[in-house]
């Protein structure tokens, strides 16, 4: 099956900073990508390497299966993250303009927006802004989708629909590549890359990272002076329920508290993605990459 | 309060443009106002013609500065250097008389020249010859005759300059310049569709203010309208030029205006609008020399005031032409750039050309 669009060791450097670095990437049709990392991490560096928008130090980009140019963009719908859309002009101005612009044949607003079809963008809350520019992006039926943190700052259910019409779009067989910090979005991606300081870090399925990570699950009355001296120690702890759950091992968890004297029930669990990305991201040194889910 | 002043002195320091600015633009308006800001005419081009143009020439003395003597010319001779601006002062001699003609629309010079004669011939006589004198173009010496199609250029440059450059610089404050880098279109396309509105505003700017100038000012315009519109034309081209170009040097609207406005007021002061370029100190002269508007009012004040022909025009034509090739070529080639870079950039966040996005 082609590649939608492939990157081979990619690396991108301003000045003295890298911000992407050695990176490789693939989507393939009907599959979405999630491109995961806190910010600064590269992410929109690279979706911008992708579409030819930069150009690498080194490596190769392939879009389609050639060097990004006009021809290949014209088969992507993207949705940067300031959306791209004219605050200036209704919603149905930008739809017109875009139609025209890929030369679409059908040109009337689809239902779903004709409720704001003579608002001015500007003048709409952003999660219908978001909305409004997702169905812009994918007005021209593009091969392949990039929307670079598609759902910030857009509601539950909002951000619910916009998922749906990605994963719709993938059903038609596009591919997309949707960058996200949120762990439950990264959960719905058929595959996952996760950068960490301008290097991919680990890719593979969110089980496949995942992998046989577990953490620590502690258990005790005393939680406010068993939390206090884990962040002491420098672990991540994050308070489940009643539970603290520390990125760390079971036994090394035991170790500290009976040093401590804190009484606590503590038990080896199966980390979730948001864990297993916290410790690939700490156990990743700036530039390197340090695990690999899939690979 | 002290805590307010000190941030500001912080932020000022970091807003390089501005702070430049502040201390250039005092120096600028200084070196400006004091060495070109000069209604005092010392030299004016005066060409002689007619059998006694020896001895009369021989006689003139400053402010007239002949550039040319031709015994074997006539009238015809002296109205085709005034017309195409070789001259401003034309003394025809003729057995048993003179006439002199001068260039209306340079005000200053013929306010000078009109004292000199009546300084240096109290009897109204040149080289012993009764001298005729006589004003071509604007005889009245009207203000707004050469005001108006200064004006009109000067307009150009605030539509093509300012107002092209910020709407550019909006597209990349709001990010959609990145959008249009994705979609399916050539730089030249991108350009083309942002420029044509501005140029057809401009193109309607145009025609209001010489209309409204010959109607309320009742400015003649006795040239031919396709010269005009050739010379508005290529001026039009070279001030979206400099609007782009302002676009491309600017991260948003504070900085493009700020550009635009470095851009637009030496053409206000130095382009011959207000002060004539003859007047000027020879170190700021030279400015004068490279900006359009220079250019553009010598071919509107000739077309609309004096009929000059397309042949008469054609090293203002010619320079606007040039300058419009170098601008806007220029212009276009970073406006590419900044649509798709084709060699990775090196400079880092500070000079506000590029940061790392992440």
């Amino acid at each position: 099956m082609s590649r939608l669009v492939e990157a081979r060791s990619v690396t991108r450097r301003f000045g003295r900073a890298t911000a992407v670095e050695a990176v490789n990437l693939v989507v393939e049709p009907g599959e979405v990508v999630g491109l995961l990392g806190a910010n600064g991490a590269g992410k929109t560096t690279l979706i911008r390497l992708l579409l030819g928008l930069l150009q690498p130090n080194s490596g190769t980009v392939l879009l389609f299966g050639s060097t990004p140019s006009l021809a290949t963009r014209a088969r992507v719908g993207y949705v940067p993250q300031s959306l791209g859309l004219y605050d200036d002009l209704s919603v149905e101005e930008n739809w017109v303009f875009n139609a025209a612009v890929f030369r679409q044949v059908e040109r009337s607003l689809p239902d779903a927006l004709s409720a704001w079809r003579s608002s001015l963008v500007g003048d709409l809350p952003l999660g219908v802004q978001r909305q409004v520019a997702f169905a812009v992006a994918l007005a021209h039926r593009p091969e392949l989708l990039m929307l670079d943190e598609p759902t910030s700052g857009v509601g539950p259910l909002a951000s619910a629909r916009l998922w749906e019409q990605i994963r719709q779009a993938a059903d038609d067989d596009a591919g997309a590549l949707v960058t996200t910090h949120n762990m439950e979005e990264a959960e719905q991606c058929d595959r996952l890359v996760i950068m960490v300081d301008g290097s991919d870090a680990a890719e593979g399925t969110a089980a496949q990272i995942i992998g046989g990570r577990t953490v620590a699950e502690v258990r005790t009355e005393d939680w406010p002076r068993a939390f206090s001296l884990l962040e002491q120690a420098g672990y991540s702890v994050q308070l489940h329920g009643t539970a603290l759950r520390v990125i760390s091992t079971a036994q090394e968890v035991e170790r500290l508290f009976s040093a401590a004297s804190i009484a606590a029930q503590v038990d080896g669990v199966p980390a979730n993605l948001e864990e297993a990305f916290v410790a690939i991201a700490a156990g990743s040194p700036p530039g390197r990459r340090t695990a690999t889910g899939a690979r | 309060m002290w805590a307010m002043v000190a941030k500001e002195f912080r932020q000022l320091r970091r807003d390089r443009r501005t702070l430049t600015m502040m201390i250039v633009l005092p120096v600028l308006l200084l070196v400006v106002f004091g060495y070109a800001a000069n209604f005092d005419v010392h030299d004016i081009p005066t060409v002689v013609v007619g059998p006694n143009a020896r001895t009369v020439a021989s006689n003139l003395g400053a402010p007239f500065q002949v550039v040319e003597i031709d015994p074997a010319g006539g009238e015809a001779t002296a109205r085709s250097h005034l017309r195409d601006g070789s001259a401003v002062v034309g003394v025809v001699t003729a057995p048993g008389g003179a006439l002199v003609l001068m260039d209306g629309t340079q005000l200053f010079s013929v306010q000078t020249a009109e004292a000199a004669f009546a300084k240096l011939a109290p009897s109204g006589r040149v080289g012993g010859h009764a001298a005729r004198l006589q004003i071509l173009y604007n005889p009245e010496l009207k203000t707004s005759w050469v005001m108006v199609p200064g004006l009109a250029g000067l307009i150009l440059v605030f539509v093509g300059t300012l107002i092209t450059s910020l709407g550019v610089v909006r597209e990349r404050q709001s990010g959609t310049l990145e959008q249009l880098a994705v979609m399916p279109f050539r730089a030249f396309q991108v350009i083309g569709g942002k420029i044509a509105p501005y140029l057809l505003v401009a193109a309607f700017d145009l025609a209001l203010v010489v209309t409204a100038g010959m109607v309320l000012f009742h400015v003649p315009f006795v040239g031919n309208v396709g010269s005009f519109l050739l010379g508005a034309g290529l001026f039009l081209l070279v001030t979206l030029g400099m609007g782009i170009l302002v676009s491309t040097l600017s991260q948003n609207q504070g900085q493009a205006i700020q550009l635009a406005f470095f851009l637009i007021l030496p053409q206000v002061l130095l382009s011959g609008l207000i002060f004539p370029v003859s007047s000027m100190a020879a170190g700021v002269r030279w400015i004068s020399y490279v900006l359009p508007l220079t250019y553009f009012i010598e071919i509107s004040r000739g077309v609309m005031l004096k009929a000059a022909p397309v042949g008469a025009l054609l090293e203002p034509i010619g320079l606007l032409a040039l300058l419009a090739v170098a601008v806007l070529g220029l212009a276009v080639a970073r406006f590419r750039r900044d649509l798709a870079p084709s060699v990775p950039k090196t400079r880092v966040g500070r000079s506000g050309d590029e940061t790392v996005a992440t």
